[in-house]
């Protein structure tokens, strides 16, 4: 497992020298952090009663604890899929590109032309693009509790997160759609030639993500943390077949030779 | 070094080379010549283990390659392979591109430094080590690419048009870096179009338009060592008899000031010269004949042609 080693190593390093792509991989995590917690801030000053109340209605929170403990507690359930989006998001960025990008700047030949196995290229590649989507969708979760308590305690009396719920979508979850985000990039990667057109097809796996977000913040449903474990038994059982489906299709010669 | 036999590789259904069979010795410095499409860089690949023949079968460095079968990690360790474009990582200096490459090729750090570092040195790019790969010049980066494929200390050798596109400048670098790796007796085959780049580096040479149409020796092994072209000051026919009699030459043609010469041996010239002094005649050059690697290529094209491979 060298190889893979010495893979991660160097796909890091060219990270850590690529501003533009640091970039673009935090500000949408800078912004998930930023908004609710300022929105939540302002609200906490400035919104009317009958706000927080129409609030506390639309979302069927519990009268327990006022309007305002109403309002953290739906903010703090109904943006929690939005860090199930980042971890699936994020490796994205990097992962699509993974092996089209190679095969893009003329890399792939020599890379395979090295004793390396197939299974230490994709173990290389994934982990170079799972750690970073992992911290920093940890380090964006914690942020948000962070910021969430800072603006809620005052006047609740207690830091309301993380709660079961946030735990476990982040220590659990978020790496296991971390895994999922990023076979399905290297898989996708692997069989498409064109890494803008590998990306764009990888991005859209988060549209279910969103569109659970987006049915939630609507008042239609309500997830909680029986959803969130079926989920992450169904993002375990997809990671294992998309590792293995990644390792079948990789194959090294079609690589150098599909153009189209 | 290399024995190939039968080596055939077709992609959705268009043949790329059929029916390869050749052999390589070790040390000797191996041409592949051929136009554009004829299958040279399908037949490196196959040698490098990175395309599995489609039928026929290969040993490259005591590594098997079979039909279906590409050959292993193993055979790819002893092989160092120059792609047709460098290949490197922009923002990677140049030392750690080579670093990078020589832990995949399961180099111990310490050693890979020292390796790497040692070819840097050799191939005057100590200077450029620490620059972005993206900064350095084309002919650093063939060069860079050469050291690349010395890395782990391959006992074959396969380039891969190393000159191509290059100025005049680093294509005599790149040439240079090869010439001195044949005289180091490493196993090399180079894969080419240009015609003077096999008669300068190469001792011999595989004609490919699909398939092998000819093996020849070239350079100084080869035909052309063995026609010169003599310059005298002036026409003189006795010196001309004269050298017409030396049991080395085979025959001899005047035109003017021009003598053409055909030897029997390569080493001859210093006859030939003397006997014209001999005989009064002033040589002003001698010439080696470059033409015939260009007339033998030229003339089995144009037969590839008549039979329809290209």
């Amino acid at each position: 497992m060298k190889g893979a080693l010495e893979i991660v190593r160097k796909e890091l390093l060219e990270l850590r020298r690529s501003p533009l792509l640091l970039a673009s991989m935090l500000s949408l995590p800078a912004t998930v952090v930023a908004v609710p917690v300022a929105l939540l801030a302002w609200l906490a000053h400035a919104a009317p009663p009958q706000a927080l109340e129409f609030v506390q209605e639309l979302y069927r929170v519990p009268a327990q604890g006022g309007p305002f403990a109403a309002l953290v507690a739906a903010l703090a359930r109904n943006w929690l899929p939005m860090f199930l989006v980042l971890p699936v998001f994020l490796p994205i960025l990097i992962a699509a590109q993974s092996i089209g990008g190679e095969r893009e700047r003329r890399t792939l030949e020599p890379l395979l032309a090295t004793p390396v196995s197939t299974l230490e290229i994709i173990l290389g590649k994934s982990v170079a693009a799972l750690v970073p989507a992992i911290l920093i969708t940890w380090i964006a979760a914690a942020l948000f509790c962070l910021g969430v308590d800072l603006v809620a305690r005052p006047r609740l009396g207690s830091a309301p997160l993380p709660d079961a719920d946030w735990l476990f979508a982040t220590f659990v979850l978020s790496p296991l759609l971390a895994l999922f985000g990023n076979a399905l990039a290297v898989v996708v990667s692997a069989r498409v030639v064109d890494p803008r057109a590998a990306q764009n097809l990888a991005a859209t796996t988060v549209v279910p993500l969103l569109g659970l977000l987006v049915v939630q913040l609507a008042g239609r449903i309500s997830l909680g943390l029986r959803f969130y474990l079926g989920l992450a038994a169904g993002a375990a059982a997809a990671d294992v077949l998309l590792v293995a489906l990644a390792v079948r299709l990789f194959d090294r010669e079609r690589l150098l030779t599909k153009w189209r | 070094m290399i024995e190939a036999r039968g080596l055939s590789k077709s992609f959705n259904g268009r043949r790329a080379c059929w029916d390869l069979s050749f052999e390589v010795g070790k040390g000797e410095v191996f041409g592949l010549l051929g136009p554009n499409g004829a299958g040279k860089t399908t037949t490196l690949r196959m040698l490098a283990g990175l395309y599995a023949p489609d039928a026929g079968e290969a040993q490259v460095a005591g590594c098997a390659i079979a039909a279906g079968a590409p050959g292993g990690a193993e055979l790819r360790r002893r092989v160092g392979l120059l792609t047709e474009s460098p290949g490197f990582y922009d923002r990677l200096t140049a030392l750690e591109n080579l670093l990078h490459f020589a832990r995949l090729y399961g180099l111990p750090r310490a050693d890979a430094e020292a390796r790497a570092r040692r070819l840097l040195d050799r191939f005057q790019l100590h200077a450029q080590g620490d620059r972005l790969f993206a900064e350095l010049s084309r002919g650093m980066k063939q060069k860079l690419a050469i050291a690349r494929a010395l890395l782990h200390g391959p006992q074959v050798v396969l380039l891969d048009e190393p000159t191509v596109g290059l100025d005049p400048e680093a294509t005599r670098e790149v040439r240079a870096t090869i010439a001195e790796l044949a005289a180091d007796r490493t196993t090399l085959v180079l894969c080419t179009h240009d015609l003077d780049e096999v008669e300068r580096l190469c001792s011999r040479a595989a004609f490919i338009a699909g398939q092998l149409l000819a093996v020849h020796a070239v350079g100084r092994h080869g035909p052309a060592a063995l026609r010169v072209r003599v310059s005298l000051t002036a026409p003189h026919a006795a010196a001309v008899s004269r050298v017409a009699a030396l049991p080395q030459v085979a025959e001899v043609r005047a035109e003017g000031t021009e003598l053409h010469v055909n030897l029997r041996a390569a080493d001859a010239v210093p006859e030939v010269v003397a006997a014209l002094c001999a005989a009064g005649a002033r040589v002003e050059a001698v010439h080696p004949h470059r033409d015939a690697l260009e007339e033998s290529y030229l003339s089995l094209l144009a037969q590839a042609r008549e039979r329809g491979l290209l």
